[in-house]
């Protein structure tokens, strides 16, 4: 027999609905509860058996029980009210299938109540003599169907993700050969080449990596779709991200004697996304302006703060191509889209890609909180933008601000300082890298946060923790971050010092009401009137 | 100087001869192995002063390798550069913990692959506990 908690299998619902069904009817007024159990009575013997309670917290237990298939269940009941009770009834049972009862007046309450996973409402007062054993076998039939559709999709997607993921090594290892060998013979290793040579050389070594870039646009759709895009939000410079993408596309560019341009304001804010998916999508729209834009022609990128919404950075790429057409304006988002226009697939840039990229550039830009969209005008070139969110001390705070705390909770900011003892201005990447993962490792996921990169400090990687907890604060994360640094003995080893400085805070339940730009100046001055250094030294 | 010595593990014939050609030029010494226990055999053998390993290998694939390496004592301190077809996403993090030094996915650039090799080769000269975070973008 079924238990409440585990799936329940298609089949065993089906052989339940051959016997009787268990009904267990939740209510607390006597005369509603009377009327629904006569008309139970007047269904044949064998159909159903019922068993009635009146409250939540009873209800609750006999769930938990299980054998039970099918809730009536009031919203009113003096232990539990509105859609609260079909959350704990749900949470008692999750696969039992829930008909919630209501009165007239609450029929949005109801309506809502569907959203929340039950199967049908049935109004009290309106419900007909023979409707009430239809209503109860039609919920089961339906919860049966979605059970299944859910279970088949779930082992198709699965099957896809298995399949492209072979598909995708599988297309790899010759690719490598395939990149090994044409390098080889382009390097001389196999002897000298000449000029011609080496120009085809290269022209193999370019579609090596547009098959390379196919692959893992593939497997980026499929994670995609599968909600699995990793998306890791830091604060970067915006500027960066498209002098780099400009750079890597600088040769396509030039190939085709197309001007390649970049501007920016001059104190642009930070960026709050991830940087590594933000030029991934600059990366997509370039080399696509690139590819559709004709020789000698023009493609510009422009960032900016967003004039409608402050709290947002606006990246415009520009081109002198052929454009979109209106009715294609819509659909360049969509997967597998792709313009067909003669002169494109012809052209140098050659084949046109899985048609892939603007669809995994939206994902991407919608992922982080932003949008994308297209203006154009065929023949004159295509503006495409995309919005993501500017870095705001008061955004990331807000969460731990919120939550609900005790008097007895304080919050400790923690800053960790990373310097280059030689007073380089650049710590190489790596080096910031295990320092915020030996960070991520120290912090609690659901109390604390990490800030990291704020301030003037922010190229040098500043970290700033912020740490909630109801234990002897600062002091016992200072410790937990100085144990973790122990243990990376390789940062000490480099020329760095760490600096960690900790500084306590009053109870957070004294800024809960206070605006949240006087918490952050708080903050901010807190951390350099509290400056309690611990400093680890290289070894060296 | 004497040169240092790459062990290559792969099954793919052409991948074994284009890393040989690759390395050679590079004035590294390189041996062979075309499965997982012959990886281990060689390993004993020749004592390289580094492992190339493939991951999907008969005989026991790379992971088990890996496995192998880090409980014999001799060979534990080999360091192990994975390179793979393999996607990242599950294989970087599993080829670290189970000892790799770094996981390079198939295709990987000559100079990226060159440059994680000296890297890797200067860390074992002095100790063996670094853990290089080399996914950078494109691995060409």
């Amino acid at each position: 027999m079924t238990t409440p908690g585990n799936f329940v299998a298609p089949e065993q619902e089906a052989a339940a609905a051959s016997r009787a069904l268990r009904v267990l009817l939740v209510e607390d007024n006597a005369g509603d509860a009377r009327l629904l159990r006569e008309m139970f009575s007047k269904e044949e013997a064998g159909c159903f058996t019922l068993t009635h309670l009146t409250r939540m917290s009873d209800a609750e237990k006999h769930l938990a029980r299980g054998g039970v298939d099918i809730v009536l269940l009031d919203m009113g009941l003096p232990d539990g009210h509105g859609l609260e009770t079909l959350r704990r009834a749900r949470a008692a049972a999750p696969d039992v299938v829930m008909i919630v009862l209501t009165g007239l007046e609450d029929e949005a309450l109801a309506a809502e109540s569907i959203k929340e996973g039950a199967q049908d409402y049935l109004i009290k007062g309106q419900i007909e003599n023979r409707a009430l054993p239809r209503a109860l076998r039609h919920a089961m039939e339906r919860h049966r169907m979605q059970a299944e559709t859910d279970a088949m999709r779930m082992h198709q997607l699965q099957l896809k993700d298995e399949f492209l993921s072979h598909v995708s090594h599988e297309l790899r290892s010759p690719l490598a050969s395939i990149y090994s060998f044409t390098t080889i013979v382009s390097d001389g290793l196999a002897g000298e080449t000449n000029a011609q040579q080496n120009e085809y050389l290269q022209i193999i070594l370019r579609n090596v990596r547009q098959l390379q870039s196919m692959i893992e646009d593939l497997l980026e759709v499929t994670q995609a779709q599968a909600g699995k895009l990793k998306i890791d939000s830091q604060p970067f410079s915006l500027d960066e991200a498209i002098a780099y993408a400009v750079a890597t596309q600088g040769g396509a560019a030039k190939e085709k004697e197309i001007a390649l341009s970049c501007q920016s304001s001059a104190d642009l804010p930070l960026a709050y996304a991830d940087a590594m998916r933000v030029r991934q999508v600059l990366t997509i729209l370039v080399d696509n302006a690139v590819k559709y834009t004709p020789d000698g022609g023009l493609v510009n990128v422009q960032a900016r703060v967003c004039a409608q919404d402050r709290s947002f950075l606006e990246v415009e790429v520009s081109d002198t191509g052929c454009g979109i057409k209106p009715e294609a304006i819509a659909r360049v988002f969509e997967h597998l889209y792709q313009v067909s226009d003669p002169a494109i697939a012809t052209g140098r840039a050659g084949r046109r890609g899985l048609g892939l990229g603007l669809h995994i550039a939206k994902e991407l830009v919608t992922r982080q909180g932003g949008e994308i969209w297209v203006t154009s005008e065929p023949h004159h070139g295509s503006h495409f933008f995309f919005t993501i969110p500017v870095f705001s001390l008061q955004e990331l705070i807000r969460p731990i601000l919120t939550e609900e705390r005790s008097a007895g909770e304080c919050i400790a900011v923690i800053t960790v300082g990373v310097t280059s003892r030689d007073g380089a201005l650049e710590l190489p990447g790596r080096i910031l890298a295990s320092v915020r993962e030996v960070l991520k490792d120290c912090l609690r996921p659901d109390k604390d946060v990490l800030l990291p990169d704020l301030g003037p400090g922010g190229e040098q990687g500043l970290f700033f923790a912020i740490a909630s907890t109801q234990e002897q604060g600062a002091e016992i994360i200072t410790k937990r971050i100085l144990g973790q640094f122990e243990r990376h003995e390789d940062l000490r080893t480099n020329e760095f010092n760490f600096a960690i400085t900790h500084s306590y805070l009053p109870p957070i339940v004294k800024f809960a009401n206070e605006p949240m730009e006087e918490f952050v100046e708080q903050v901010a001055a807190g951390i350099q009137a509290h400056i309690h250094n611990v400093i680890l030294r290289g070894k060296g | 100087m004497s040169q240092k010595k790459i062990l290559v593990v792969d099954d793919d014939p052409d991948m074994r001869l284009g890393l040989q050609l690759r390395l050679t030029a590079n004035h590294y010494d390189v041996i062979f192995a075309a499965d997982g226990v012959a990886s281990i055999a060689e390993a004993r053998k020749h004592m390289p002063d580094l492992m190339i390993l493939d991951l999907g290998l008969p005989a026991g694939d790379g992971f088990s390798v890996l496995e192998r390496l880090k409980v014999n004592e001799s060979l534990s301190a080999i360091p192990v550069i994975v390179l793979s077809g393999r996607d990242r996403v599950g294989n970087w993090d599993r080829a670290l913990k189970a000892g790799a030094k770094t996981f390079l996915q198939k295709p990987v650039a000559n100079d990226k692959l060159l440059a994680v090799i000296r890297l890797v080769l200067a860390e074992s000269e002095h100790t063996a506990t670094t853990v290089y975070d080399l996914t950078g973008p494109g691995a060409n």
